[in-house]
């Protein structure tokens, strides 16, 4: 684990839908800088709602979050110049790409929040060639997104976040409903990323590939809190947490 | 922690073997789809025939070559022309020119023709079709139909002329858009607008239209294929089917809505503030201002003809 400064600092928070419908309820936690942190347990824990919570999306009904040193709260997104600041660091990954790329083409896509930030024309064009070509998809380019496959929409997707190269990166559930193939693509990209320094927060169900994308595990439990932290290893050897925590059934064979 | 799904013991029934509804063969009662399931098959051959269309403008014919902003200026300006003649020689000659441009596109004359031809006799066919008939526009009657006080009644040659002239002006003028929608994909066709001067919220709006409208096309069309899969009862299924509208309509709307906000909190997320910034890379080849030369030749060839030929 590395111990750089904290980027990200939550205290306490609570959120629920439509106010009946508890998703956090008392969640704390610190994020450090190039810090790898997979988010683990089972449907509806929560997970996605810090993930969005994270990203400046949604605000806690109660509790702090803070990034960078500064208090994140809607009222403080709306000023521009935080606003640019933040949105330049941190970068979201969508569980659902479709919902993620809706620009008329893939060039469009991920040029959008290049675009967004001020960049000029070309720097973003030229930025958008790299990506496009690191990601070996620029044979896409030009293509509509409902001409893309689960697996391209993916990549365009997160095409569209690196292209920012931003501090932070988060992912809802990366390797879901991907073919293996471009699960370990995406597995190796995060491993990358994660050596370059980058700060990463994923939510995950895979815990097959925990030891290579992330350095610290926090485990929600169904009452909508961080029942357990720890690295990847003490996780996935506490075979009771992880049956607690219902990420693996009793008749799972646990060979990690 | 405690585990949230119990297994629980299956009941007896689910158990046990069932047969069937009947023997797996064929019975001699056939019965067609209703109206539903055309209309969702007719949405799904929409969008095949859409990503056909893309593929075609993608093809390296002669107006894809072009800049989509002067084709889209031309359109304009020849659409002008065409409703300036008066007579049905100069729209036929036009209409022939549209063919002639279709087949160096590369585009296929049949699919061309279909698809101008399919429309015009609907809308404008039907709308003139009573300018034809003695009652509204009197002359020469050519075929008589009924008799008043004497006097035959019928299809009149100055009726036929003008129904001639309209629906030959709608083929050419609908050719002139077919060949622009054929020819530029709908990115680029929106890009040329977004250039020409059309708001960009406009033409973000419509952009993300045309991009959900697919996703939620596919959205209904699964949650009717479900629905299919579990029909078994025989008879006509058209008052089902409007249950099955009003249920899924309202169970799209709400999922349209989920949709949006989502979108809207992804756009959000890289940097969104309410105005969009976009690409944009058009630049005028020497080929373009050829295009344009020919294109203004024309519009003066087609109304300078009409002209000649008097009024």
């Amino acid at each position: 684990m590395t111990a750089g400064e904290v980027v990200f600092a939550c205290r306490d928070l609570r959120y629920s839908y439509l106010g009946r419908f508890p998703a956090l309820d008392g969640v704390s936690l610190d994020i450090r800088r190039g810090e790898k942190v997979a988010l683990l347990g089972p449907n509806g824990c929560g997970k996605s709602t810090l993930l969005k919570l994270l990203d400046g999306l949604i605000f806690p009904d109660s509790g702090t979050f803070t990034a960078f040193g500064q208090e994140v709260t809607e009222d403080n997104l709306e000023d521009e110049q935080f606003s640019a600041g933040f949105r330049s660091r941190v970068g979201f990954v969508f569980q659902n790409s479709d919902t993620q790329v809706f620009s008329p083409t893939v060039r469009e896509e991920v040029a959008f929040g290049c675009l967004q930030l001020g960049m000029s024309v070309m720097e973003t064009a030229a930025r958008v060639d790299d990506v496009l070509a690191m990601l070996d998809i620029s044979d896409l380019a030009d293509r509509a997104p409902f001409q893309l496959s689960g697996g391209q929409k993916k990549r365009v997707a997160i095409a569209s976040v690196l292209v920012m190269n931003p501090q932070v990166l988060l992912f809802d559930e990366p390797t879901a409903a991907l073919d293996p193939r471009t699960q370990a693509w995406l597995i190796e990209l995060i491993g990358q990323l994660g050596a370059a320094g980058k700060t990463i927060v994923l939510a995950t169900h895979d815990l097959d590939a925990l030891d290579a994308i992330a350095d610290r595990c926090l485990v929600f439990a169904e009452n909508h809190t961080i029942a357990h932290a720890g690295a990847p290893g003490e996780i996935l050897a506490d075979r009771d947490l992880l049956l607690r925590a219902n990420l693996i059934h009793e008749r799972s064979r646990v060979t990690f | 922690m405690s585990s949230a799904v119990q297994t629980r013991r299956a009941p007896d029934w689910l158990l046990r073997g069932e047969a069937g509804l009947g023997p797996c063969g064929c019975g001699g009662t056939r019965r067609k789809g209703s109206f539903l399931e055309k209309t969702l098959s007719g949405g799904a051959g929409l969008l095949r025939q859409v990503m056909f269309s893309e593929d075609v403008a993608g093809r390296p014919g002669l107006l894809q070559r072009l800049d989509p902003r002067l084709k889209a200026v031309s359109l304009v300006v020849l659409l002008v022309a065409v409703g300036l003649v008066h007579h049905v020689s100069v729209l036929v000659g036009a209409y022939a020119c549209t063919l002639v441009l279709a087949a160096a596109s590369k585009l296929s004359i049949g699919f061309f023709v279909k698809r101008v031809w399919l429309f015009v006799p609907v809308f404008t066919g039907i709308v003139v079709l009573p300018a034809t008939l003695s009652i509204v526009t009197p002359g020469e009657v050519v075929l008589p139909l009924w008799h008043w006080h004497g006097a035959p009644q019928g299809f009149t040659a100055q009726g036929l002329t003008t129904a001639a002239l309209v629906v030959s002006r709608v083929a050419t003028s609908v050719s002139l858009v077919v060949l622009l929608t054929l020819t530029t994909p709908w990115t680029r066709l929106l890009a040329a607008l977004r250039a020409l001067g059309v708001p960009r919220i406009f033409i973000l709006i419509i952009g993300m239209a045309y991009r959900y409208v697919f996703l939620l096309l596919g959205t209904v069309t699964e949650m009717y294929e479900a629905r299919k899969a579990r029909t078994v009862s025989g008879g006509r299924h058209d008052r089902a089917a409007r249950r099955f509208v009003t249920a899924s309509a309202g169970a799209l709307f709400g999922r349209a809505g989920h949709l949006s906000e989502e979108v809207h909190m992804a756009m959000v997320a890289r940097g969104y503030r309410g105005n969009a910034r976009t690409l944009h890379t058009f630049r005028l080849a020497p080929a373009d201002a050829l295009a344009a030369a020919v294109v203004l030749a024309a519009a003066v060839a087609i109304y300078g003809g009409d002209l000649l030929l008097g009024r």
